[in-house]
């Protein structure tokens, strides 16, 4: 016949609750779900806008040491002295639209739509004009003070050295839109269908490079060092090599976009600053900065009102520089363009929802810690719990365990115990100190020598016992033989752990007894290095850890044992009688009979003692154990909100102890027998 | 005459407090025989049942089964209690196992049979003492004679040379007794050795085949069952009647 099922009895059962609580849990669900992230930090724009009078189209920046050049549309020409702030008027140079522009040392070039190149060498040099009589060029690349490569369209390639042009055109026609030079040998070109072309001798010679993707359009290139390549696509798709030369390249699977290849916008430029920090620049407003070689890419928020399509950069160093647009846009930035943080963080700790946001981590990690210890502390005090109380009521007297050898064999181990007691007491008396010190002050200092003390305790008490064992009679009737010596054990045990404080074992085993390096070490000399995660680190990477739980588990034990053996003694004589009458050892009846019906019993006090397992658990602060109570702590010494941090603290242990309450509840439901104990509703 | 399965020889029993419960008790228990050991309240009967399967270390004398004598400290304990089944007064049933469990406990532990070997075997002998129907229950929704009806069981399920009764009804209500005598009287007739102590005098006179009186912890009468009808002692008469008294 079976009992009715207890559903009804249980605390969590959707079942049983009715619908207008549903509805409010669900409510305060929803509502707690969806509160706000709060913050106090603005993210600002890192461009300023520089007033460039012109409304004309600019396509290109260059730097002359610390002048910064512009060149637009119509040959107009902008110069600034200082780093793109404010912006001089310069002489048109032709009425051409100036394209592309390049600097080598001291000397600038600029490339007009129509072909006519004109050079600075020098600061204060005039600008010279170079025709090259070619249309459809796309860009230029200084090799030297006076020298230079053009490419263009129909891979149209001139190289000018020595004021003499050469055409250097190869057998690949497609259109090529920019070279760029690395010192004045190594040089590379792009263009249509994934065009990669090398120099090795400042533009005399090309060769073809594979692409990785032979449909891209790649607009742009920046030759940074021979370990460094980088191109960008029209598409978005950045472009690498690492190898010397450019034999191999790449596409960048980016991640901040998932991965891809492809940024998702189109690009017009790149700029490579430094060995990791990478610009771009792209129509519709689009700048972005990578500081890690393109890995990651981040849009840069552009000054209110820009929203127009940038042509180049150019910068001073590897943070301050300018960037050109059309519509005579010129931005200059002093940080690379990288988005500011501003107004900087001023944490308000009154406010619950930022406390908690800056506590919840160190919450957390004190309530996964605390779990840990507890769980393990449980599962040891548990087992030393059943195993004293086995010990204190096992009939285990030295006549129950003796009686079934002869006399003649007790004599003799009486005699074999006798020779090492008296060994025993003599290192024992010995190792005493000689400190001849008198006053009651001093009642401490036989024990001067803690281990000959011990040995010497130890021995006496074998001599005692051995002595006994030599002049044992058949029966065994000797006063000492009703000694129950495991018994003793266990008492010694659970007195010595029931009358001293808990915060004194702490610290008594984790500094005085350094139980937690011991085991710690055997381990590692077991198991090797546990390293600093997985699960080798988990049981022994942290000795405070294994300190806690073995003192929270030895601890728990001596109080547990008591209650067990109430358990024990709360089940009737006969059971054990039965138990041996079919022939059951006495630790079968225990196993089979006993236990399973006394820990039935003794399921809600032994839960008392786990949840005092679990609030004793605070305790191991004191060795540094960064449970709940001490990151509680170490929250109020950054945050000084001792209410909510306390609090915080106490509701975690409340859901701890709770939990374990309502498991112990469920389990003595799940384990009731019909008939056994008086408990509700049996 | 049948072989001698128990036989216990100047059995002396003193208590730690110094109480001399059995002094000198002697008698023997013959294949197939049910003994029945009566006698008044604190005469010894228990004890001396209790000392045949040593729950009980005797203080003097010898105890034989089937000639070898069990109550020296070399002899194994364990194995002579597999031999002798016990019923006790109060049941003790296994109350956080099953009927069919309480069973098959001693017969995988002790016996080392498999779990379904074990329940063939218990499904018989509860077939038995006529508890089929119950095997599923536990000792909690039983009543008393089924329980001690299980408890028989249990006992008979090890298949021991000898059966001890601890006063297997005095703990029921009376209408229930008449189901556990019938069963005993059952095993009797089958040929179990027994051993009964008993305050059913008229149970003992119909089953025993033999009755043992105690008194002040000394055999003061023994003999065949019709002891009963013709007491020879004066003791034993003075028992009788002040039992009849009772059941008036």
């Amino acid at each position: 016949m079976k009992s009715a099922s207890p559903g009804i009895e249980r605390i969590f059962s959707w079942s049983a609750i009715d619908s207008k609580s549903r509805v409010f849990i669900l409510v305060c669900t929803l509502l707690i779900c969806t509160i706000p992230h709060s913050s106090g930090q603005e993210t600002i724009t890192g461009w300023g806008e520089a007033e460039s009078w012109t409304d004309k189209d600019l396509n290109s920046a260059v730097i002359q040491g610390e002048i910064a050049w512009v060149f637009g549309d119509s040959g107009i020409v902008r110069f600034s002295q200082d780093s793109g702030a404010t912006w001089q008027n310069h002489t048109s140079l032709g009425d051409a639209n100036l394209i592309a522009a390049d600097s080598f040392g001291e000397s600038i070039a600029v490339l007009s739509s129509e072909g006519v190149i004109y050079m600075k060498e020098g600061v204060d040099d005039e600008w010279g004009t170079i025709d090259s009589s070619q249309t459809g060029i796309n860009s230029i690349a200084l090799t030297g003070e006076d020298s230079f490569v053009i490419v263009g369209n129909g891979g149209n390639i001139w190289q000018y050295i020595g004021e003499t042009w050469w055409n250097r055109t190869t057998s690949f026609s497609e259109n090529l839109y920019d070279i760029d030079f690395n010192g004045d040998e190594d040089g590379l070109a792009v263009g249509d269908a994934g065009t990669i072309l090398a120099t090795a001798n400042g533009g005399a010679t090309w060769d073809y490079r594979e692409s990785p993707d032979e449909d891209a359009t790649i607009i742009s290139i920046s030759y940074f060092n021979p370990y460094r390549m980088f191109a960008v696509s029209d598409s978005g798709q950045i472009l690498y090599s690492t190898s010397p030369g450019g034999f191999e390249w790449r596409l960048r699977e980016i991640e901040s976009v998932g991965y891809n290849t492809t940024l998702a916008t189109t690009l017009s430029s790149i700029d490579v600053v430094s060995s990791s920090r990478i610009l771009f620049a792209g129509p519709e407003g689009y700048l972005g900065l990578s500081l890690d070689q393109g890995l990651n890419v981040e849009r840069n928020i552009l000054p209110a009102g820009v929203n127009t399509s940038f042509n180049d950069h150019a910068m001073f160093d590897y943070v301050s520089g300018i960037v050109v647009g059309d519509s005579g846009v010129i931005l200059f930035t002093d940080r690379a363009g990288e988005n500011e943080d501003i107004g900087f963080q001023i944490p308000d700790y009154n406010n619950f929802g930022e406390f908690v946001e800056y506590a919840d981590d160190m919450l957390l990690s004190g309530f996964i810690a605390t779990v840990k210890i507890v769980v393990f502390g449980i599962l040891l005090g548990f087992s030393i719990g059943v195993l004293l109380a086995m010990l204190k009521t096992a009939p285990t007297s030295f006549k129950n365990i003796l009686e079934r050898y002869s006399t003649n064999q007790i004599r003799g181990l009486g005699a074999v115990g006798l020779i090492i007691g008296l060994w025993l007491l003599y290192t024992g008396v010995t190792r005493f100190p000689k400190l001849q010190l008198e006053g009651v002050e001093y009642i401490f200092t036989p024990v001067g020598d803690p281990r000959g003390f011990a040995m010497f305790v130890l021995g006496l008490a074998i001599v005692v016992i051995s002595i006994q064992f030599i002049l044992a009679d058949k029966k065994l009737s000797g006063r000492l033989f009703k000694v129950r010596p495991l018994n003793s054990l266990a008492t010694v045990y659970t007195d010595f752990f029931r009358n001293t404080p808990l915060i004194v074992q702490f610290m008594f085993i984790h500094f005085g007894l350094r139980l937690g390096m011991r085991i710690q070490q055997l381990m590692e000399g077991t198991f090797g290095d546990p390293g600093i995660d997985g699960i080798d680190y988990f049981f022994y990477g942290d000795r405070t850890f294994l300190s806690a739980i073995f003192t929270l588990g030895l601890n728990s034990g001596a109080y547990q044992c008591e209650t067990i053996r109430g358990a024990i003694s709360a089940i009737p004589s006969g059971q054990m009688e039965a138990g041996r009458s079919i022939g059951l050892t006495y630790l079968g009846t225990m196993r089979l009979v006993i236990m399973p019906q006394a820990i039935r019993i003794c399921i809600p006090p032994i839960g008392n003692e786990m949840v005092n397992l679990v609030l004793n658990s605070s305790l191991a602060m004191v060795i540094g154990y960064s449970e709940l109570s001490r990151q509680g702590k170490l929250m109020i010494a950054t945050t000084f909100q001792i209410f909510s941090a306390w609090g915080l603290v106490m509701i975690s242990y409340f859901v701890v102890t709770w939990t374990l309450a309502l498991l112990l509840r469920r389990l003595e439901e799940t384990t009731r027998i019909p008939g056994l104990g008086i408990s509700g509703g049996a | 005459m049948a072989d001698v399965v128990l036989s216990i020889r100047d059995l002396h029993k003193i208590y730690p407090g110094g109480v001399h419960a059995v002094k000198g008790v002697t008698f023997d228990v013959h294949e197939g025989e049910s003994v029945a050991i009566i006698g008044s309240s604190g005469s010894g009967k228990s004890t001396v049942l209790r000392c045949i399967n040593r729950l009980i270390e005797p203080t003097d004398g010898v105890i034989e089964l089937r000639g070898e004598q069990i109550n020296t400290p070399v002899a194994d304990v364990n194995q002579v209690r597999s031999r002798i089944g016990m019923v006790f007064q109060s049941f003790e049933l296994f109350s956080h196992l099953k009927v069919l469990d309480n069973i098959t406990l001693g017969l995988r532990h002790v016996r080392g049979m498999s779990k379904s070997k074990a329940e063939e075997v218990a499904l018989e002998v509860l077939e038995r003492v006529d508890m089929l129907e119950r095997v599923e229950a536990y000792p909690g929704n039983l009543s008393g004679g089924q329980k001690q009806r299980v408890a028989i069981a249990r006992a008979l399920a090890m298949k021991p040379e000898v059966i001890l009764f601890d006063e297997p009804t005095s703990a029921l209500d009376p209408e229930l007794i008449g189901s556990v005598l019938k069963t005993i009287r059952g095993l009797a007739d089958e040929g179990m050795t027994m051993v009964i102590v008993t305050h059913e005098i008229n149970f003992a006179r119909d089953v025993a085949d033999r009755i043992v009186y105690l008194d002040h912890g000394q055999v003061a009468e023994e003999g065949h069952s019709s002891i009963i009808n013709e007491p020879k002692t004066e003791r034993l008469q003075k028992f009788l009647s002040s039992i009849n008294e009772e059941s008036v």
